[in-house]
């Protein structure tokens, strides 16, 4: 994207000029702003899939690319390889992945859990702003179901968001009992006290629970506590995923991971196998610089698709509004949405409001890409962006940055900068999937004994997520996964196990004429200099 | 990303038995990336500092002991020697059941009876030195065996679990695990949210229905139509 801007020192003077800049609401109609400036909609964004059972569906080209390669394996390479036999393999040790481990294994199953970093390193751990749940007395479930398919633009299934929202409180409750703390309003007490909530962008009503700005990390500490206690777990770090087998008749019946300390592959055979490897950000679409941690690579997206799982709303990304522009070194880290749920504004390079802060994260980041188009950014080092405005709020509301937005403050501080006298530099960042895997209520795939959690499921969000649904949603769906795997294990011991979905996918490559040198999933990006391919060709 | 505007001053660094050169201002992390080393293991959040994976030995020109830190947070100095230190296996010797801890008045006891040798910390002060947020972990194992559970766990509010403090402890106190007993102890114990609590009420009787035909929950335009269609 061609990006101009405001020279940084001049902005700050337009800033401090009009500083506290009026409101203003967005001058061009929402569909028009989506339709100009929205990522997922610039010509050449999209293709279309040739091949697999989401055939004709739009996607991201470098997605794509992925999810019509190739294996990194043939039969040969499972030939007398070690394997691990359980009842339940879980693919994937972010929030999701523990919760159905959790879950699935205290309903009397054995549990390997493959995670392909450490356990607990996930975008989970990164949420900061905070978990939907209708709690306060003038909400309401229906409220909530309403909010989410408003903000997804009518395009979820309801019956996903309708178990989503029904199941919030109690997800609440469940996280208590796991030993999460919530913020608790002021002078609240802890016995019979009331929760802290925020207004999320796009709902009608206060519902977004917090902890501090960093939820993600609480709720990460309990679970990642909580599965290292539990018996019946087997935790595999550093175990990323390769293949999902499959037996003569097209059954998910484990995995095929590979062992990085060892450097080869290990088969985890399985009766039923929960993917909940989150979503695709490090693939940077367009370009972007992404909020995502370092493994999140579409792999589990890539590995359903060729065993036969269909995909929806998969041309669907959400571009959080406030990543960070600069400095460099931090392109794309988050700025908690915290901040502006809380009251800060943004302001263009000519010191002006120019949409209302919270609306659905896509209008406010198209709304921001415009301002960077049109030459009404900041610029700063070769860096485009506009201000998000912390030390007006400071001013409105002093010690906010000290005792709520104690990330954001830290953040500034690693940056190299005061956030109660100096703005911050921000632009839109890649965030999160909105579609993904076809499920039913209960985490099922059309694959018998697959199914998924997290952020690889789609038909929760629609074309759009609402802030605080995601952490909600890897609770509520990562309990219901793990419960139907510990059910679906025992309709099916895995017997004849192999590849053998593989000879027909190969044979749909070649029919559509696309290569079969290109292999996935990617594990790694490319930045990590280290590809799969050429090292399990090195070990062979 | 590589930034052109930065100073191009070469740093040279030495960096798990690597020799590698860095320009100024990009974190550890960042220079063992732009090396072309592979990366994968001690990473997560990529500089957020929250997952507390990317553990390194830090040893500066004319230091005599080295330091801990976090790669992503830390940047490149010139002369610096640096080591990734491996990530902890997931053993655990320490082992509770919070389900089980069903009796709140033997609560405390169980701090004892779980992690025994907190009361033997001999205030070397190895943990504080190592935590890279700069936790007072050695008071929070101290106020943690005289039973004061609340205080303890306050201190442990910002630890990302990289467990430097858990391989600096001589006496295997594990205080990262002590640390997050104690709060979790105290959520589970004592969290009881009072509209939590009404609005789980509520649902049980059925007081809280889904509508999935209010005009609220459709689109505008089917809406009309359905209007339309209407007998």
């Amino acid at each position: 994207m061609n990006a101009t801007g405001v020279a940084h020192a001049k902005a700050l003077e337009a800033w401090r000029s009009t500083s506290p800049a009026p409101a203003q609401q967005l001058n061009l109609p929402v569909q028009d702003l989506l339709t100009r400036f929205h990522p997922d909609r610039q010509p050449g964004a999209m293709v279309t899939l040739q091949v697999g059972p989401s055939a004709g569906q739009q996607c991201p080209a470098a997605l794509a690319a992925l999810l019509q390669a190739d294996s990194l394996l043939e039969d040969v390479d499972i030939a007398g390889v070690p394997y691990l036999d359980a009842d339940v393999l879980i693919i994937g040790g972010g929030g999701a992945g523990c919760v159905a481990a959790l879950t699935a294994a205290r309903a009397g199953a054995r549990v390997l859990l493959a995670t392909k970093l450490r356990l607990g390193d996930s975008n989970t751990v990164m949420a900061e702003g905070g978990i939907q749940a209708a709690v306060g007395a003038e909400d309401s479930l229906q409220r909530h179901f309403e909010d989410t398919l408003r903000t997804g633009h009518f395009a979820a299934d309801k019956a996903l968001v309708s178990a989503l929202v029904s199941e919030g409180p109690e997800a609440i409750r469940w996280l208590i009992q796991e030993g999460m703390s919530f913020d608790l309003d002021e002078n609240s007490q802890q016995m019979g006290g009331t929760l802290r909530r925020k207004k999320a962008a796009g709902a009608t009503a206060a519902r977004l629970l917090s902890y501090r700005d960093f939820i993600g990390l609480e709720l990460m500490r309990a679970l990642r506590e909580a599965v290292l206690l539990q018996s019946g777990i087997t935790l595999l770090d550093r175990h990323p995923a390769l293949e999902l087998l499959s037996d003569e008749r097209g059954r998910c019946s484990g995995a095929v991971l590979h062992d990085l300390a060892r450097g080869r592959a290990v088969l985890a055979r399985t009766g039923a196998t929960v993917l909940a490897t989150g979503g695709a950000g490090r693939l940077h679409f367009s370009g972007f610089p992404t909020s995502n941690h370092y493994g999140a690579t579409a792999d589990g997206l890539v590995l359903a698709y060729r065993l036969g799982a269909p995909l929806r709303e998969m041309d669907s990304f959400q571009y959080h509004p406030t990543g960070t522009a600069w400095p460099v070194h931090m392109a794309g880290t988050l700025v908690s949405e915290a901040a502006r749920s809380s009251g800060a504004f943004l302001v263009n390079g000519k010191g002006e409001r120019f949409v209302d802060e919270l609306q659905p994260r896509d209008v406010v980041a198209s709304a921001i890409l415009r301002e960077m188009a049109e030459g009404r950014g900041v610029m700063r080092a070769g860096q485009v962006g506009v201000f998000l405005d912390t030390p007006t709020l400071e001013k409105s509301k002093p010690g906010i940055l000290a005792n709520h937005l104690i990330t954001l403050q830290e953040l500034a501080h690693r940056s190299g900068f005061d956030p109660t006298q100096e703005p911050f530099l921000v632009r839109p960042t890649l965030h999160y999937q909105n579609g993904g895997v076809v499920i039913d209520p209960q985490g099922r795939t059309p694959v018998p004994g697959l199914l998924c959690a997290g952020e690889i499921t789609g038909g929760l969000h629609g074309r759009n997520r609402m802030m605080g649904n995601a952490l909600l949603e890897l609770v509520v769906f990562g309990r219901h996964a793990g419960a139907a795997a510990a059910i679906d294990m025992r309709i099916q011991r895995p017997h004849n196990v192999g590849l053998t979905h593989l000879a027909p996918w190969r044979r749909s490559l070649i029919d559509r004429g696309l290569p079969l040198n290109h292999k996935s999933p990617m594990i790694f990006p490319p930045y990590g200099n280290f590809d799969m391919a050429t090292s399990r060709g090195k070990a062979a | 990303m590589i930034d052109c505007s930065t100073s191009s001053k070469e740093i040279h660094l030495s960096f798990d038995g690597h020799s590698i050169q860095a320009t100024q201002g990009i974190s550890l992390l960042e220079a063992w990336i732009k090396a072309g080393l592979p990366l994968t293991e001690n990473v997560g959040c990529m500089g957020q500092g929250v997952c507390g994976a990317c553990r390194v030995l830090v040893r500066r020109p004319g230091e005599r002991l080295g330091g801990t830190a976090l790669a992503c947070e830390t940047l490149v100095e010139d002369g610096m020697q640096v080591a990734f230190i491996d990530h902890f296996p997931a053993h655990r010797s320490h082992v509770y059941d919070l389900h089980a801890l069903t009796n709140s008045w033997a609560a405390i006891d169980q701090i004892d009876n779980v992690f025994p040798e907190a009361k033997h910390c001999r205030h070397c002060s190895g943990c504080d030195r190592a935590c890279p947020k700069g936790i007072e972990v050695e008071r929070m194992v101290n106020l943690a065996a005289q039973g004061q559970a609340a205080a303890a766990g306050a201190l442990f509010d910002r630890c990302v679990l990289c467990n430097l403090c858990v391989a600096a402890c001589p006496e295997h106190i594990d205080p990262a695990h002590l640390g997050q007993f104690v709060r979790r102890m105290n959520a589970s114990f004592t969290l009881r949210p009072s509209d939590l609590i009404m609005r789980l009420h509520e649902i049980e009787i059925g007081r809280q229905p889904i509508d999935f035909g209010t005009p609220g929950a459709n689109p505008p335009l089917s809406a009309s139509i359905a209007k339309e269609n209407a007998p």
